[in-house]
Order: C-alpha cells, then sequence, then structure tokens
C-alpha cells in the first residue's frame, strides 16, 4: 500500500523523498538496553509483521518511506518525517495507525489492533529508540538539468546542408538528398515512383482530406509540362479544403468537442469559434509562432482592430477546449485537474513533453521537475478557466465577451425584433386568456387550453431565443485573474497537501537564458507563449515539423509525435529534421511551404508497395523507371528495414473517418459549399431542455433530435463533435474509424481493423445513400454501362478499371438487374466500391 | 516491457502451405485466429477462471440498505449523527447529517450468515455462492467519473476499460465474436473504450431489440438488401481486396482488413442466433425472471449474457441501471431490487446448473454506494421519504464463481458504515484481483503508450488474497 497519502491521483509515482536533506531536531532519544530491548521486544515486531512489505528495502518502498532503519523514518517518506521522536500527537506514523486521517490510513487494509498502537505510541513518546543500523541507502538524486539537456530533443536546432549523394539525379530536393544518403548508406534501394493516379489521389487526400474529381484528374494527366506537380499542389494548398483537413488535425490534439465535460450533455456552445480560428488561421497560412501565441496567450497580445482582438481571443480556447469534469463538488481538487489537463496539453502539443505525471512527482525518464510543474501551473492558475454557475454544483468553462462587430449587431437586432414580435403576440394571448368567457363551460375551457398551450410555447421560443442571443457575441477562452499568483507544490499531486511555493516560470530542460520577468498583475501566459514561439525554443520547430510529416509520410521522423522524451522513439533521420526546422523557421514559420517541400520531393511520389518497378502492378504501372536497376549493390528494403524506418518506400495509410465520408460525398457530387459557424443545431428549441430557467433549474443540456438539413452534405469537419453517447446523425462514422476520444491528445490516430467496421461497411445505410447518389449521377446522361464502369472507378478509386474490373462490373450489374432497377443496380455496384480496401487506403 | 506478443504467423504464410486458399480459410478459426489481434494467448499465472461476467449497477446502490446495516444509524434514525465527512464533501442537502435508518430487514443468509436485506430474497438464497466485499473504496463522488474509474479505473483521462484489458491478455476462444460485449451500457462510451489499446479490444455494446427487426449490434443487418444482393457485393468486394493483396508481396493490414470482412460476414449469422433466446426452456427464461413486469429486460439480458460467456466470450458485462436514490429511497429502492435481484441470481444458479460457474467470475457491483445518512433536496420533507448522497468512501460488491470462496463477507467499515476499518478493497485492488483471477499480472500487464508503461490498475493495486479460493 502506497504512501502516507493513498491513491491521490492516478497518475506514476516515484521514491524521491521531498524532504531530503531537510534537517530537523532529534529530541534526545532514551539511551541504554532497556530501551533498546523495548524497541526489539516490543516495537520491532510489530514493525517487521505490519509495515515490512510496503516499508522496507527487503519489501517495497511505498511513498518513499522506510521503516527498516532509523534513518528510514527520521528522513521519512513523501510527506516528511514519519515519526517526531517525542512527540506521538505529531507524528505521522501515529496519526496512520490510528486512522485519525482518512487520507493516510496505515496498514491500509485493516487498523492494527489497540494493543499495538499503544505501543507505537509508547514508543514515540519514550523518544523512539532505535539501536538499528542505518541499512545503506543509497540516496536517489534530486534531477540533474545539465544532464538531461544532453538529450537530443533539447540541444539546439542545428541546420546541416543537403549531404551528398551517389545518384545525384534521385534527389528533387533537400529532402530526398537526405533520406537517399541513408539508403545509400544502408545499402537499400528505393522503390519507383508510383504512377500519377496513385500520387494525385495521395496529395490531395493528404493536403485536403478530400479525393480528386474526375475534372482534376484529367488535368493532371493532360499537363505535360515539367510543373505539373507543383500546380497540383499549389491549386491544393490555396484551396479551403486544406485548412479544413489540417484544421482537423489539430483540433485532435485539443479535445476538442461541442459538449463540456461527461457529466450530462452541456453544450459548448461557442466551440466552434475556435474551430473556424483554426480554418481561417490554415486558410491564411498563419506563421506558426503568431499561431502558437494566439493560442497561448492570445488575450494578452497587443490588436490593432477589434476583428484582430476578437480572433485572439477565440484562439485561447485552446487552453479550455478539452476534457473537464464541471460538476464536481470539490472545486479545489477540480481546478487543479483543470490545470493539470493545460499544462499536460501545452507540454505535448508545442513540445512534445509529457508533464502530466510531474503534477504528483519528479518525471521518471526526463530532467523535469514537480518544480517545473508548478512553475507552468501558477500561470494557469493565474487564469481564469471556469465558474460556478447558478445551477447546483455545476461550474461551466470561461467565456469572455467578444468585441461586437457590424455582422452581429444586425443579427442581435433581427433577433431582437423577433423576441419583441413574441412578446407582444403573448402578452395579446395572456390578455386575452384573462378576458371574461364570452362562452358556456366546456367550450371556454377548451379555449383557454389553445391559448394557453400557445402561451407555452411561445414563452419557451422566447426564453431559448434569450438564452441563445447571437447578438452577443462570446468565446469558450481565457483571460487573467485579478491577482495573478504563484502555485504551491502539492505533495502526490493532492491539493490539500501543499508544499512549498513555485514561482512561475518555464521548464528549465529546454531553457537557453535566464527565467523570464513576469510583470506583476500578469499570468505569465505570455512570456510562456514568448518562449515557445521563439526561434530559440528547441522543441517547438522540431514538434511542429515533425507532425507534418508524420501526416504526409505516415510515420514522423520521431515516431511519438506527442513525446520527444528520453523514452521515446528517436529520429531515424535527425539531420533532416534539424534541416526542416530551421528550414521552416526560416521561411517565416509558413506551414504551406514547408507541406509544399515535402509534397514535391521524390520520396513522396514513391510507390507504396514493396515490389520493384518491373514486378507489373496492373492498374496504371509505374512511369518512372526504378533507379534500383542502376544500383546493383543495392537491395530492396524488405527485409533490411521492413518497418520501412528509412523511407524507401510510402507508407500506405487508411483514410480517416472524414476523409471516407468527404470522399463518399464528393464522389457522388453531394458536398455542400464550406461551411462553419456552430456545429450543434441549438437554434432548434427541441434540441434543448431545461429552459426556462426556474430558481432551482438545473444545466440545460442538449439532445440533437434535429439537424439541420444541410448537415448530412458537409464536411465532417463541421458536424458536432460529442464526448459522451454516438456520435450524431451521419458524424456517426467517426465512432466506428477511429475518431479520437476528444479525451486525449491524439497527434497520430489509430488505424484499426475491427469487425464492426466491416458490418458498417456491408450494411450502413449511410454508404448505402451516398451509393444511391452516386448512382443517380453516373445515369443522368445517355452515357453507355462501359463509359459509367470507367466514370464509377474514377470517381471511388481516382483510377481507371482495369479490362478484368469492367468485365466483372457489367456481369455484376447484369446480374443485379434481375432483381432490381437500373438505379438499384448501379446502387450495389457503388456500394460494393466503397466497401473495398482501396477506396479505404491510400496508397 | 512486457507487450505481448503476437504470435507471428503470416496468413499468407499459412496460404502458402495450404491448397484450401481463402476459399477454405473462411471457416478455419484456428487460422484466422493466427492473424488476429484476439488470438488466444496463454495467462501470465495459473487462471482461476475464464472469462468474466460483470454486472454494473448504475447509480450506486444503498449498501447500508441491502448488505451493511449499521446499528447506531438504525437507533439514531431521523438525528443528527457526529459523522467525519470532510468539509468539501458538504452540501446543502447532506449537512444535517441525519441517520437514515433501514425500513426492510437486513439478516444473516445460509451456512454462512451472510447479511442481505429481504429485499433481495432470491440474491439471500444463494448467499453461499457469494463473497460479499463490504469495504470497498473509490475515489470520486460523481457518476461519470466514477463509473469511469470502475471501468478503467481512471477517473478523468480516458483508459482502456477492464473488458479491453483482458481481451488484450487472454484474447478470445470464439472468433466469429468480438472478445467484449456489453449489454445495454450507459452513454459514456468511455466505459468500453479500448483508448490505446488495439480497437479490436473495444466493447461491443448490445442491445436487445425491442422489435424482432431491430439488431442487437450496430450494423448488424441491412433491412434494405436481401442475403442474396448482399452476398453479391461480398464476394465482389472480396475479389477486389484479393487481387489487391496478390499484387503486394503481402500486406499484413489487407490481409487483416480481409479477415476482419470475413468475421463480420459471419457475425451477421452467428449473432442474431446467439441473441435469438426464444430456444431457451421456459423453466430457464422463468429463472431469470423473463416475462416478469419488473425483471423482464434484465432477466433477458443476463440471459443472453450467459449465452455469450458459454458461446467463449470473455468478458460480458450488463448494466443495470435505477439506483440513484437522491429522494425517497424507501419509495425507490425496492422497485431496483425488484428488477435486478432475479436477474442476477437467476444467472448464478444457471451458470452453477451448467457447470459454468466454476470458471466464470461474476462480479456486481455500483460505481459507488450511499451515504448512512439522509439527503432532502427539498429541504423540507420528512425523514422518511429521504434519499441517500454518493459515498465512494465505502461500498459493498459481491463477487461469485471461478476462483473466489463461496460464503464469506470480507471488510468491515467503521460504526456509521461511512469509512473501511478493515478489509479495504480500492477499485484498483478489486481489478488486480479480476486480473489474477483470469491467470493476469497486473503489474505485467501493460501497454506503451507515448512513453509510458500503462496498467489497469496504473501504479496501484493489490491483489486481495483472503478472497481467493
Amino acid at each position: 500500500m502506497p504512501s502516507f497519502l493513498p491513491h491521490p491521483l492516478p497518475c506514476h509515482r516515484t521514491l524521491r523523498l521531498l524532504l531530503l536533506g531537510k534537517v530537523f531536531c532529534i529530541a534526545a532519544a532514551v539511551h541504554g538496553s532497556a530501551a533498546d530491548a523495548f524497541f526489539r521486544d516490543q516495537v520491532e515486531p510489530i514493525l517487521r509483521q505490519r509495515c515490512y512489505e510496503c516499508h522496507s528495502h527487503a519489501g517495497k518502498i511505498k511513498g518513499g518511506l522506510v521503516l527498516d532503519s532509523r534513518s528510514g523514518w527520521e528522513k521519512g517518506g513523501d510527506s516528511g518525517p514519519a515519526v517526531i521522536p517525542g512527540a506521538a500527537e505529531k507524528s505521522p506514523l501515529i496519526e496512520a495507525v490510528r486512522y485519525a486521517n482518512p487520507d493516510m490510513e496505515m496498514p491500509p487494509k485493516a487498523k492494527l489492533p489497540a494493543a499495538e498502537i499503544v505501543i507505537l505510541e509508547q514508543w514515540v513518546a519514550r523518544g523512539a529508540p532505535d539501536p538499528r543500523e542505518a541499512a545503506a541507502v543509497a540516496a536517489k538524486p534530486g534531477i540533474d538539468i545539465e544532464a538531461g539537456r544532453q538529450h537530443w530533443a533539447y540541444q539546439p536546432v542545428r541546420d546541416s546542408a543537403p549531404p551528398a549523394v551517389r545518384d545525384a539525379a534521385w534527389p528533387l530536393n533537400d529532402v530526398d538528398a537526405f533520406l537517399l544518403a541513408k539508403l545509400e548508406a544502408e545499402g537499400i534501394a528505393p522503390v519507383a515512383e508510383a504512377d500519377p493516379h496513385t500520387w494525385l489521389r495521395r496529395v490531395t487526400f493528404d493536403l485536403t482530406g478530400l479525393p480528386p474529381t474526375e475534372e482534376e484528374i484529367a488535368a493532371f494527366l493532360a499537363d505535360r509540362s515539367a510543373r505539373a506537380h507543383e500546380r497540383v499542389v499549389d491549386r491544393l494548398l490555396a484551396s479551403r479544403a486544406y485548412a479544413e483537413r489540417w484544421a482537423r488535425h489539430w483540433l485532435d490534439l485539443v479535445g476538442y468537442a461541442e459538449q463540456i465535460g461527461t457529466e450530462g450533455k452541456i453544450f459548448a456552445e461557442h466551440a466552434w469559434r475556435y474551430r473556424d480560428y483554426l480554418v481561417e488561421s490554415y486558410h491564411a497560412d498563419k506563421p506558426y509562432d503568431r499561431f502558437v501565441r494566439e493560442q497561448v496567450a492570445g488575450d494578452l497580445l497587443p490588436a490593432s482592430s477589434p476583428e484582430q482582438r476578437r480572433e485572439q481571443l477565440i484562439a485561447t480556447g485552446f487552453i479550455v477546449l478539452g476534457d473537464v469534469d464541471i460538476n464536481a463538488i470539490d472545486k479545489l481538487k477540480m481546478e487543479h485537474d483543470f490545470i493539470d489537463g493545460q499544462v499536460n496539453k501545452v507540454g505535448a502539443v508545442f513540445l512534445g513533453m509529457t508533464l502530466g505525471c510531474v503534477r504528483c512527482h519528479d518525471h521518471k525518464f526526463d530532467a523535469i521537475g514537480q518544480q517545473d510543474y508548478y512553475a507552468l501551473a501558477g500561470m494557469f492558475r493565474s487564469t481564469k478557466t471556469t465558474f460556478k454557475t447558478r445551477h447546483g454544483i455545476w461550474s461551466n468553462v470561461h467565456r469572455v465577451d467578444l468585441p461586437e462587430l457590424e455582422a452581429d449587431r444586425v443579427l442581435g437586432a433581427k433577433h431582437e425584433q423577433t423576441l419583441a414580435a413574441w412578446r407582444k403576440e403573448r402578452a395579446k394571448l395572456e390578455s386575452e386568456s384573462k378576458a371574461p368567457a364570452g362562452k358556456a363551460g366546456a367550450d371556454n375551457k377548451k379555449r383557454l387550453d389553445e391559448l394557453n398551450a400557445k402561451i407555452k410555447d411561445l414563452g419557451l421560443r422566447i426564453a431559448h431565443g434569450e438564452y441563445f442571443h447571437p447578438g452577443k457575441p462570446q468565446a469558450l477562452a481565457v483571460e487573467d485573474v485579478e491577482q495573478p499568483a504563484d502555485m504551491r507544490l502539492t505533495i502526490r499531486g493532492n491539493p490539500y497537501a501543499l508544499g512549498d511555493p513555485i514561482p512561475r516560470g518555464l521548464v528549465r530542460v529546454a531553457m537557453w537564458d535566464a527565467q523570464p520577468e513576469i510583470p506583476a498583475g500578469q499570468s505569465g501566459r505570455r512570456q510562456l507563449a514568448d518562449w515557445i514561439a521563439d526561434t530559440r525554443n528547441p522543441l517547438t520547430a522540431r514538434v511542429a515539423v515533425n507532425r507534418v510529416w508524420q501526416k504526409l509520410f505516415g510515420e514522423g521522423l520521431v515516431r511519438s509525435v506527442d513525446y520527444f522524451g528520453t523514452r521515446g522513439d528517436t529520429p531515424t533521420h535527425p539531420e533532416l529534421l534539424d534541416h526542416l526546422a530551421h528550414r521552416f523557421m526560416g521561411e517565416g514559420w509558413s506551414q504551406k511551404k514547408l507541406i509544399r517541400n515535402l509534397a514535391l520531393s521524390r520520396a513522396y511520389r514513391l510507390s507504396s508497395g514493396e515490389a520493384p518497378a518491373d514486378s507489373g502492378e496492373p492498374a496504371g504501372s509505374s512511369i518512372h523507371p526504378s533507379l534500383s536497376a542502376a544500383l546493383p549493390e543495392s537491395a530492396g528494403g524488405s527485409s533490411s528495414d521492413p518497418e520501412n524506418k528509412l523511407l524507401w518506400r510510402m507508407n500506405r495509410q487508411r483514410l480517416d473517418a472524414e476523409s471516407i465520408r468527404d470522399a463518399m460525398l464528393v464522389a457522388s457530387g453531394r458536398l455542400a459549399a464550406p461551411a462553419g459557424g456552430p456545429g450543434l443545431p441549438l437554434e432548434f428549441p427541441e434540441n434543448v431542455s431545461g429552459l426556462p430557467l426556474t430558481e432551482k433549474s438545473n444545466h440545460p443540456q442538449f439532445a440533437i433530435k434535429k439537424e439541420r438539413e444541410s448537415q448530412a452534405y458537409e464536411r465532417t469537419v463541421y458536424l458536432p463533435v460529442v464526448r459522451t453517447g454516438t456520435q450524431p446523425g451521419t458524424a456517426r462514422l467517426r465512432d466506428v474509424f477511429d475518431f479520437p476520444q476528444p479525451a486525449q491528445i491524439t497527434g497520430k490516430r489509430n488505424e484499426t481493423t475491427v469487425p464492426t467496421q466491416s458490418l458498417y461497411l456491408l450494411n450502413a445505410d449511410l454508404i448505402r445513400q451516398r451509393a444511391a447518389d452516386l448512382a443517380g449521377e453516373l445515369l443522368k446522361g445517355g452515357d453507355s454501362d462501359e463509359v459509367r464502369v470507367g466514370r464509377l472507378w474514377l470517381r471511388v478509386l481516382n483510377r481507371p478499371e482495369t479490362d478484368s474490373e469492367r468485365a466483372e462490373a457489367l456481369a455484376f450489374l447484369a446480374e443485379a438487374r434481375a432483381t432490381g432497377d437500373d438505379l438499384a443496380a448501379w446502387t450495389e455496384l457503388a456500394r460494393a466500391l466503397f466497401a473495398t480496401n482501396e477506396f479505404l487506403l491510400r496508397f | 516491457m512486457t507487450h505481448l506478443r503476437h504470435a507471428p504467423l503470416s496468413r499468407r504464410a499459412w496460404l502458402r502451405h495450404t491448397s484450401a486458399g481463402f476459399g477454405g480459410l473462411a471457416l478455419n478459426g484456428l487460422l484466422q485466429a493466427a492473424t488476429s489481434p484476439l488470438a488466444l494467448r496463454a495467462p501470465m499465472l495459473r487462471p482461476r477462471a475464464k472469462r468474466v461476467i460483470f454486472l454494473f449497477m448504475a447509480g450506486g446502490p444503498s449498501q447500508m440498505d441491502l448488505f451493511d446495516p449499521k446499528p447506531i444509524i438504525q437507533k439514531k434514525h431521523g438525528q443528527s449523527v457526529d459523522a467525519p465527512l470532510p468539509e468539501q464533501h458538504r452540501h446543502e442537502s447532506t449537512e444535517k447529517l441525519l441517520a437514515l435508518g433501514t425500513d426492510i430487514p437486513v439478516r444473516p443468509r445460509g451456512q454462512s450468515g451472510l447479511t442481505i436485506s429481504d429485499l433481495l430474497p432470491h440474491t439471500a438464497a444463494i448467499a453461499d455462492e457469494l463473497c460479499l466485499l463490504r469495504a470497498v473504496h473509490a475515489d470520486n463522488n460523481q457518476h461519470g467519473p466514477a463509473a469511469l474509474q470502475i471501468h478503467t479505473g481512471a477517473i478523468a483521462e480516458a483508459r482502456p476499460s477492464i473488458g479491453s484489458w483482458i481481451s488484450y491478455g487472454l484474447g478470445t476462444e470464439n472468433q466469429s465474436l468480438p472478445a467484449f460485449l456489453t449489454i445495454h451500457p450507459g452513454i459514456d462510451t468511455r466505459n468500453y473504450a479500448a483508448s490505446f489499446l488495439p480497437a479490436a479490444h473495444q466493447g461491443t455494446p448490445v442491445v436487445l431489440p425491442a422489435k424482432e427487426s431491430d439488431p442487437a449490434i450496430d450494423f448488424l443487418s441491412d433491412p434494405s438488401t436481401d442475403a442474396a444482393s448482399q452476398r453479391r457485393r461480398y464476394d465482389f468486394i472480396q475479389r477486389m481486396n484479393r487481387r489487391l493483396v496478390d499484387r503486394d508481396s503481402g500486406d499484413a493490414r489487407l490481409e487483416g482488413m480481409i479477415h476482419s470482412l470475413e468475421t463480420a460476414f459471419r457475425m451477421q449469422a452467428a449473432a442474431p442466433e446467439l441473441v435469438d433466446l426464444s430456444k431457451e426452456t421456459e423453466a430457464t427464461k422463468k429463472l431469470y425472471g423473463i416475462g416478469g413486469k419488473e425483471t423482464d429486460k434484465n432477466g433477458r439480458a443476463c440471459l443472453l449474457a450467459r449465452r455469450l460467456s458459454e458461446a467463449g466470450v470473455r468478458f460480458v458485462q450488463v448494466t443495470m441501471g435505477g439506483w440513484d436514490h437522491h429522494g425517497d429511497i424507501r419509495g425507490g429502492l425496492p422497485k431496483a431490487c425488484a428488477a435486478t435481484d432475479q436477474p442476477c441470481a437467476g444467472l448464478i444458479r444457471d451458470l452453477q446448473s451448467r457447470g459454468l460457474l466454476e470458471d466464470t467470475l461474476v462480479v456486481w457491483s455500483g460505481e459507488f454506494g450511499r451515504t448512512p445518512w439522509s439527503q432532502d433536496l427539498s429541504g423540507t420533507a420528512p425523514i422518511e421519504k429521504h434519499g441517500r448522497e454518493h459515498q465512494p468512501e465505502s461500498f459493498c460488491t459481491w463477487m461469485a464463481g471461478g476462483g473466489v470462496k463461496g460464503g464469506l463477507m470480507h471488510g468491515e467499515t467503521d460504526e456509521f458504515g461511512f469509512r473501511p476499518v478493515s478489509g479495504k478493497v480500492h477499485l484498483h485492488d478489486l481489478h488486480a484481483t479480476i486480473l489474477h483471477i483470469l491467470g493476469l499480472d497486473h503489474e505485467q500487464l501493460t501497454w506503451r503508450h507515448q512513453g509510458r508503461d500503462f496498467r489497469l490498475t496504473d501504479v496501484y493495486g493489490e491483489v486481495v488474497r483472503e478472497i481467493l479460493a
């Protein structure tokens, strides 16, 4: 059983002795053989029998406490000395065995017999005589920041020139030179390039999350210029679809949902503003350093216009939009949990650091101490992130009023007019209902019932309209508290067991300078943001570049994309990572330039198959000769590098949930124009319960009973994300294809294969509907079946069909027509193609 | 690191050595197992049970009224007691700490003398089969986090559910079904999520259909098409898929996806039959209370749990709600008992008579218990109409079957029934014990995630050896 503070938090613990080195007075102990005998005969057997299992060098050392030597209890465990000689009432050991403190009951499973407790009390009261020799205790050293800095990720980014390669014709750019140099050194030959259809499908999905259209395929094939690839990449990067795709990647890191917490269904009615902020930021290619600053400290940055102020406030949604428990009685613990989520998020997302476990103890593997954690935590403690609502024990996420823009005023005025009309109508009906009855009893009752029903309905609409007022723009965002202050270290994360105050500051192991001055009255987030977004920060650019790399190549150069610490993966190509990070910063932190460079590399063009070029792929075989033939000493990589760490071929990726749904919309020609705005359809009163509010009412909640008609055809990124229950409407597909739980920071999604997915592919109505839409498209006009099969393949698999596939498709249609009409037959065929592995993967 | 390793058998390697090809493979469970993440794996320790049925009493049953009455509370009914409730856990509706006695007797039962309420007559009749833990405790007093903790060990973070861990540790005996099925789960999907474990280990929700035509498992059937059309489509898809695999020298994922589609195709046939309870005898149905007004739904769920366990599903959960008695507990509790007593006890008896109980571990628990003192949300109700607030500090859980001592009461609480004084079992300990009974060492069953080896029990948990048979 653990320490003197059992189960404070689900977090790793170390055996570090927090109070190591602290000096305390030892009361004059009773010496002599009688005292020693008392210890040996009466006390030691109790300790041995009851305590050693968990508190000795021979057993476990829980809570950092050993009781098998005098020095053991003198030093004590995480919460300090266990015994104060002569002072039983002040000795934690006595308190523990008395079961006086519910957080510290020892032994944990059953209280000691009263007689044994008395003996221990007497022993302490008599000065705790303990003649035992101190066991050789190897004091665990504190963390060594300087040594920790030797880890590659904390070293400064160092650029190096692309290395020379033997086959100078292969590299198309700097990326290729780094990759090929390694391959050549290992004697591995890269595979041939993928065929043009495969490349176009790959780059279109990777950059925009959508498949290429028939027209885009034709245009690329027709473009014989040397710049054909560049034209495609530039077109894709300029599209809004690019921004939508990459905004969703970022949302995976934020724990974004349109629901606050998981208790009940509390709407995060303003969350969408943050999602739209991301789309706009990616679309504008906002420099990444600015992007970071806005999300960490946008409220503290100067703004030159109301629009900019608004944007920067919304950006701080990053801090509060994770999973939180807002229905907590213990508000102090809730606050600490909140802060923990924020520290953890900033660490993992921007810096690839795991900080969560440092809440309770120094990091086991990285040179990050509790001091670092609480230095950051103090900044978030000094930030308004929640408030207590008027509903019972509920809290909610902090919201800020946004500067009103003209559009809000117009919307608000219009809304006010509607509300005024409803109120007037209600007043009229109310006076009617009070008017003396003109008719006889039964008729009058009917009249009154009808009137009251109308009044009630209007009342609901008015209450709903007042609650969700579009003219008062707000964002789920943060601002500094009135009196920012440092936070005290906690013992094992227990908010009630406090240690020393820790000055707010940055994580030492990744610093190159002194701790920043935090001006009085400020939280320190501004300084934190500046430090993260500094070109000297060893982690920021590396982590960002690696995230982008992983999205394009399937695996990061550092495979543990959210963790760059000592137990993470080391970079497969450290020089390339640094070169890219350096270039990224040098090119104004432009993500589009970074992506462009990667997407136009030779490496990005490689086939995802293991076979060399001449093995004969059926569909549109490779158009570029493999260089492996020219390098007789090189072998394929499948045996020497089966994990493809050196990228001798492209990694395959399963389409993510969004791409599967969106691709079906594109293929069937039904994708709606770019949307945005609120995801939850809260404008329908039937989707909200708990209004109008009363004195005692619980927090209003949502249940999506009605969707906007357009939602079935919007891109998945715009559909509401919920934390509990199934995802609403057609977003249900997310549940099946590895959409990350919005409680997690998910730099790289799982790509699982489970029967539920297969059942979905076979039976889901959504796929049938999209297939029917697609069949309808194909049947427009008077094309022959052969032409239609070709168009179907281009739309779903984005390549021409082979002869045998055409024959099989025609046979399939013939059979299907025996039992259904043309539309049904084509629907079945389209449905089949949507369920093929070739559709589900990008090669 | 102690990642379990799957047998490195390539499906393709098997293919090269058989002439049957895919057609023959389709019905050969052994071969499929070779590439499945659900492949059978040997336990680490001597197993005492092979499978688990977890009867989750959502809402928090009142342990005081059902299993652990306290004289002082009975005596001081309606008066304030001096209970050691910490300040931060007090609020308006409970701060008076009025003792709320039990109006229905709780008596010793069977040879063993386990104390069980008259509200649970069927459970009382199987007292000697039960191992009653009376000092279980948890860390959070809200439903969401507490339910998450009993399922995953964690309060706030999304972590793998216990069923997922067990599926990961042992695999499954039936390749036509998932290893972890959860019947009538609540809305929080995290409670049966695989989280960072491979998704093959996630719980598959099952909802007993109200109508014959509704599928019990999502997407199990498609009412819009007939079997022949689906077969044609399936064959076309798999032909495309196979051609794709043949084009490569072998892509494990593509092979896995083909396998998964095969399993799904088979599940469509196997699952409805399993879910169809009509072939059970009348006597069996009666045992579970099927057809009874209060007991029908839970009775059918428990019977389904037995059928799934019998078919080799590793972890089956049945969730039964109705326990959250903040007000008028004397009115509400009998209803919750009536709805669950016979189904749960019937399950034990049925497992026993089929010889399944000896290697099936059944666990009955809420996410927490309820306070010995009353709660009055209105502030004006008479004591008889009061309810009880949540209490994670101590509550009762029972276990039965493989590996645990029947007729044992383990653990005691203080005079109020608030804090444990002996035989304390934290949820982490409960988890460690369940894994141990299945032959899994909770300290060794780990998964590397973001640089750390995670366990179901985090860094906690001790096996409760006293209760092992």
